[in-house]
């Protein structure tokens, strides 16, 4: 008994001063992030009486305007990280390749400015280029291509989805970079001198090696385009309804006063979306730090 | 108390005593909270400014104005100074009683309030709450029943018989447009011209947003729909998609300032707002109400907080608003030092005919007009000559969310 309990006290001492100098970031997460979601979770099974339902939970499994939010919500995430991936990696291999030292670094900067890019100004951002009167409007009119002659708007799907690659692209590049810089010039080397083609290099050793850091990016860029909000918002007029502006009207509106629960249930749907992308973040990440760990 | 909770002397049966103390506590809370009761009972003469339920109970215009001034302060909430003149009702009630007002989180929204009323501590709670009409009857039980002089005034579809709520004005959907295009607009059926191509936008998500729900009503009954049905509405931006004079972007001060859209339909009352902001930016813009369709909102209500820091501003401040005086504004009142509170109350300008300057309808409005009472409104928003005004009900606008819900989002086309 005597020799457990001195063993405790001491794992249980040398514990709490590993966790001291942590319990401000606790403190942090705690009241941020795991008593919103705990609140949210608890409000989405409640009623405008206080009473305990299910019922928040049906317009959102039910086919309707709710559901198809989220299907509207998840096709934008998909197809920007689509964009944003592919484009992304491409670019982060050309400046792994050609751009070196301080040239490097520069891009990084400015990647990373860009990548951070989002919400309101954005959205003017692109509206003063791209927008009826935008200077980049202008300039192809005086070059010959109206823009505009046709149905393009910047305020529909499409202009959403142009907009969000603008932080897609970038950000790809933040997170992919790493991985293809990653590839050792050595396996290249081993994989010719065995024989293989540069092709087959790519094929059997590279980009198996990259994949899973793919897919990890791709998850992150996923769950950053589905849960952006201002820049979606002040972009269109509930003509791409997504989620949390549907959220934003029900819990944070002057007209709607009795749904603030089906705005909860709606926020859960989301963290469950959300924690699925940050599952296959994190799988993904493991998968790749074998290679570099190795 | 709540504060202290925990705290062993704290007599608050909430600090965490064991069960029999706890008994001991409500007791000797119950006796406390008694002869609390008898003492203000034997002195007639100090009020309970949180429980006077009229100018009346409340010991007068005088004695509410001197307690009003003692107490020094006003929380207000969510009110934007260039929303319906309330930047001249504050400057005003702040000269004339030297009363300080706080005016938290202007731009925020109806939810807002709500929530700090029920979440502040005690010294933020709001005094006043101005916000959506369905929040009143809602949050009845946060809100303290007071009965302004005019009371009578106010139109009864929009208050609450116990006095716990009530309407305090309502706009009608205006058309503002940026001068410099070519044409000026002056009605819905206008804005179908090709002159309009890429410059129409809309306010919001009418299935969320009132404003753009009322201009979807607006553009309903200029095509002949009526307020039960707002297909014809739908329909008309439809079409005005179609022949791409709508653009679906939201029109706010700076997507206008981008140059995103020229034409929108705004509330009547953030119209000299809107004007006075695009002016600074170098724009020039116009409000007009349309010549074929006049609706008119439901009203936003205001409401006193039953937990209000300021009891006596609080009643104060709503009296003022609620006022139907012409007298002087913000500019044009001098030092009312050493004057009575009656006589200060009766020299400015009252909230109903500062609303009125600011674009906005009254609530008093229709008593205001029979008693002539009221201030003329300014230039361009003036409700055309035999123009019907018609106020959607609460039932047209949730058939109308409902169809919106199912058909506005394909009127994108993407």
């Amino acid at each position: 008994m005597g020799v457990v309990r001195a063993h405790s006290r001491v794992r249980s001492s040398g514990r709490g001063t590993g966790v001291l100098p942590l319990l401000p970031f606790f403190i942090f997460t705690g009241y941020f992030l795991i008593w919103p979601v705990i609140a949210v979770t608890l409000r989405s099974f409640h009623g405008n009486k206080n009473e305990w339902t299910l019922a928040n939970y049906r317009p959102i499994l039910h086919k309707g305007p709710y559901f198809h939010a989220f299907v509207v919500s998840l096709k934008l995430s998909i197809v920007t990280s689509i964009i944003g991936s592919i484009l992304g990696a491409f670019f982060a291999y050309v400046i792994v390749k050609y751009a070196r030292g301080k040239f490097g670094a520069v891009i990084d900067s400015i990647s990373a400015v860009f990548a951070n890019s989002g919400g309101v100004p954005l959205a003017f951002m692109f509206i003063a280029a791209f927008g009826v009167e935008g200077i980049v409007t202008k300039l192809l009119k005086d070059l010959g291509w109206d823009l505009y002659a046709g149905h393009f708007t910047i305020f529909s799907f499409t202009g959403v989805v142009l907009v969000y690659s603008f932080f897609q692209v970038p950000l790809m590049v933040l997170v992919f970079k790493p991985a293809i810089a990653g590839l050792r010039r050595e396996w290249f080397d081993a994989s010719i001198n065995l024989g293989a083609s540069p092709l087959t290099y790519w094929r059997r050793v590279g980009i198996p090696i990259l994949v899973p850091s793919f897919v990890g990016a791709f998850f992150l860029l996923f769950a950053g385009g589905f849960s952006a909000y201002a820049t979606a918002r002040a972009l269109t007029v509930g003509t791409v309804p997504l989620v949390p502006i549907i959220i934003g009207t029900l819990v944070d509106g002057n007209v709607i006063s009795d749904q603030t629960n089906l705005g909860d249930a709606l926020a859960v749907g989301m963290i469950v979306v959300a924690t699925v992308a940050m599952a296959g973040y994190i799988w993904a990440g493991r998968r790749a730090a074998r290679w570099r760990n190795s | 108390m709540q504060t202290l909770c925990g705290s062993v002397r704290s007599p608050n049966p909430k600090g965490g005593y064991m069960r029999k103390r706890l008994l001991t506590g409500v007791i000797v809370a119950t006796m406390a909270a008694a002869s609390m009761v008898a003492t203000s009972a034997s002195h007639a003469a100090t009020i309970d400014y949180s429980k006077c339920q009229d100018l009346k109970s409340c010991g007068g215009m005088d004695a509410l104005v001197k307690a009003a001034q003692k107490e020094g302060k006003l929380n207000v909430i969510t009110l934007p100074r260039d929303w319906a003149n309330y930047g001249e009702a504050m400057d005003l009630f702040q000269k004339a009683f030297g009363i300080k007002i706080t005016d938290d989180n202007p731009d925020g929204s109806s939810a807002y309030e709500i929530q700090t009323v029920k979440t502040a501590p005690a010294s933020k709670v709001p005094d006043a709450v101005d916000v959506g009409i369905t929040y009143g009857a809602e949050n009845a039980n946060l809100f303290a029943p007071y009965k302004v002089v005019n009371w009578n005034d106010i139109t009864p579809t929009y208050k609450d018989p116990a006095g716990r709520w009530y309407g305090d004005y309502a706009g009608v959907i205006a058309l503002s447009y940026d001068t410099s295009i070519a044409k000026a607009p002056k009605s819905f059926n206008d804005l179908k011209d090709p002159a309009f191509k890429n410059m129409v936008a809309i306010g919001g998500d009418p299935s969320g947003a009132q404003e753009a729900l009322m201009s979807v009503f607006a553009a309903n009954l200029s095509n002949g729909g009526t307020t039960a049905n707002v297909q014809k509405g739908i329909d008309y931006f439809s079409e005005m998609k179609k022949s791409g004079n709508f653009v679906t972007a939201l029109a706010n001060g700076q997507n206008f300032l981008a140059g995103a859209y020229k034409v929108s339909f705004s509330w009547s009352f953030n119209g000299p707002g809107a004007v006075a902001t695009a002016a600074k930016a170098g724009k020039t813009i116009k409000y007009v109400i349309p010549s074929d369709a006049v609706i008119k909102g439901t009203p936003y209500i205001m409401a006193i907080p039953f937990n209000a820091p300021h009891p006596a501003a609080a009643r104060l401040w709503t009296e003022f608003l609620y006022s139907e005086n012409k007298g002087k504004g913000s500019m044009e009142i001098g030092s009312t030092k050493g004057m009575t509170g009656s006589k200060i109350f009766a020299a400015i300008n009252g909230g109903q005919n500062i609303w009125i300057a600011g674009g906005a309808l009254p609530i008093e409005y229709d008593a205001m007009v029979a008693k002539k009472t009221n201030a003329t409104a300014p230039a361009g928003y003036e409700i055309p000559v035999g123009a019907k005004i018609v106020t959607p009900t609460p039932a047209d606008q949730d058939a109308a969310k409902a169809l919106l819900k199912a058909q506005w989002p394909a009127i994108a086309g993407n």
